[in-house]
């Protein structure tokens, strides 16, 4: 399935669009986009380090999604770099 | 539920402004009132500030900040009206960032009720701040990890004597 990761904060960096889109298996886990986000970013954008993937959670508009559950069916999640409001 | 308000104000359109959250919470059952107010300053880790651009993830935000009144709510054990307004976009040294104003019947629960409240947007709201600094650079503050693993690791690591990064900001 292709799935289109929202962009926030520091991870902008990572494509001008603010999403990058990638395809990964269907009914595929959060663990399992987050290595793909993390080959992406390493091919694509190499200025992001992969630390900062890894410290990063996953969200869809309504609740952050574990490495455990799985991607939205609607293919529509955002990535959340570690966070600094206030 | 109506005694929460919350919002996600873009400063393009309009400035947060605290007398709306004075108003929201005033109440006749609440003799209490606390609110913290967070602008925008001058220096951070010694070096000159010109001005921060905020980045959130809108609905997700207002869901948490939602959940930050429940939690308040629940805390308080009582009757409570919460205010939550964080600014979004490009912000100049003085400009307001977020205000917070929880009133209660009595100090006591405003009190701890505000600081629930900023702490748990500061630390779990999808927010991010960037700021903008004299010599034309600009920096992605480090903030707090929303991923379970890290984020556990983190906290504990933040309560260690001699801890000085990561819940300063």
């Amino acid at each position: 399935m292709k799935v289109r990761v929202t962009l926030f904060g520091a991870l902008r960096d990572a494509d001008p669009r603010g999403f990058v889109e990638m395809d990964v298996p269907d009914h595929c886990t959060i663990a399992t986009l987050r290595e793909a986000l993390q080959s992406h970013v390493r091919h694509h954008a190499s200025s992001i380090s992969e630390n900062l993937i890894k410290r990063s959670a996953f969200a869809s508009e309504d609740e952050i999604l574990h490495n455990h559950r799985h991607v939205p069916e609607h293919g529509q999640v955002a990535v959340l770099p570690p966070v600094s409001g206030g | 539920m109506t005694d929460i308000y919350t919002a996600v104000v873009d400063i393009a359109h309009a400035p947060l402004n605290p007398a709306s959250a004075l108003d929201f919470v005033s109440d006749p059952r609440f003799g209490g009132i606390a609110t913290f107010i967070g602008r925008v300053r001058q220096h951070n880790h010694g070096r000159v500030v010109t001005g921060i651009t905020y980045d959130l993830f809108d609905p997700l935000a207002l869901r948490i900040f939602q959940d930050i009144g429940e939690r308040a709510r629940a805390e308080v054990g009582g009757p409570l009206k919460l205010y939550i307004a964080h600014a979004k976009g490009s912000l100049r040294i003085g400009d307001f960032a977020v205000v917070i104003a929880a009133a209660t019947a009595h100090r006591d629960e405003a009190f701890r009720a505000c600081r629930l409240a900023i702490e748990a947007v500061k630390h779990e709201a999808p927010i991010w701040k960037q700021e903008h600094y004299v010599d034309g650079d600009s920096a992605w503050s480090e903030g707090c990890s929303l991923c379970e693993e890290h984020r556990e690791a983190e906290l504990a690591a933040a309560q260690q004597p001699g801890h000085t990064r990561g819940h300063g900001h």
